[in-house]
């Protein structure tokens, strides 16, 4: 999620690459127990998050968001 | 700031390195995003292997007949649903930049009995197709790994057909930045 981008400058990217109609259809929160469901996320770094991350944003790290947009 | 401390190349690599080095069991994400009735049609190891954050297929208008590009498939799980849902006349283009990714989703497209899925490897920057060649573009949960984020999207567009759809599951973040210590943990330009 290092890369990850914000909903607005997704959408604001899908529009300079030629795309309209821009809907963003779900939008779901992922916690430290999503996280924690993924090979990728290593012990360690799961621990550098509970530790530097405030315990009230642990529940809403980031969020997933389906979008569907259509090529102009 | 800390969007900029890890070079486009160093990027690339991180993710490259921890996407074939990943080796357990992730059916608790399949779990959390699929419908029982969508895991019944995929093969036990691409369940077992899901890495995507969403469900856009419940978005994708997806009609028999057509061309999807799946971009970066993983193991295949949304390849394989896709797949019945264009039925024998459209097909599913795979693509991913790791042959192990590729082998994984061939395996498992042999195994639901699907033979209107074509792997291709290749990166999302420089997709490996001619312009306006398909219908639909799935992602899920890779572009966030692109340190060229605009030059994926301008590539899918270049693949897209005029009116054609890019239906992707993503992660976005809010305003409020992570902490460094993460943003630039090795981890988590992968997770």
């Amino acid at each position: 999620m290092a890369g990850a981008l914000t909903e607005r400058d997704f959408v604001g990217k899908l529009e300079r690459a030629g795309f309209s109609e821009i809907e963003v259809l779900e939008r779901t929160p992922m916690g430290i127990a999503d996280c924690e469901l993924y090979p990728l996320f290593t012990e360690e770094l799961l621990a550098t998050m509970r530790r530097l991350i405030a315990p009230e944003r642990l529940e809403r790290i980031a969020v997933c968001a389906v979008i569907r947009a259509t090529r102009s | 700031m800390t969007r900029d401390l890890l070079h486009q190349d160093e990027i690339r690599a991180l993710v490259r390195e921890a996407y074939r080095a990943v080796d357990g069991e992730s059916r608790a994400v399949a779990e959390r995003l699929y419908s029982p009735e969508e895991l019944a049609l995929v093969p036990a190891s691409a369940v077992g292997r899901a890495l995507g954050v969403g469900n856009h297929l419940r978005h994708a208008r997806i009609r028999p007949g057509d061309t999807v590009l799946d971009l970066g498939c993983g193991a295949g799980i949304d390849t394989i649903l896709a797949a019945h849902r264009t039925g024998p006349s459209g097909r599913v283009l795979a693509l991913d930049f790791l042959p192990e990714m590729l082998g994984r989703t061939a395996a498992a497209a042999q195994e639901a009995g699907l033979d209107n899925v074509e792997t291709l490897e290749g990166e999302m920057e420089a997709i490996p197709l001619p312009e306006a060649s398909v219908d639909c573009v799935l992602s899920n949960g890779v572009i966030n790994l692109s340190p060229r984020k605009a030059r994926a999207l301008a590539e899918c567009a270049r693949v897209l057909r005029p009116g054609g759809e890019l239906c992707v599951a993503d992660v976005t973040v809010e305003d409020e930045e992570l902490p460094p210590e993460v943003l630039t943990h090795p981890a988590a330009w992968a997770g």
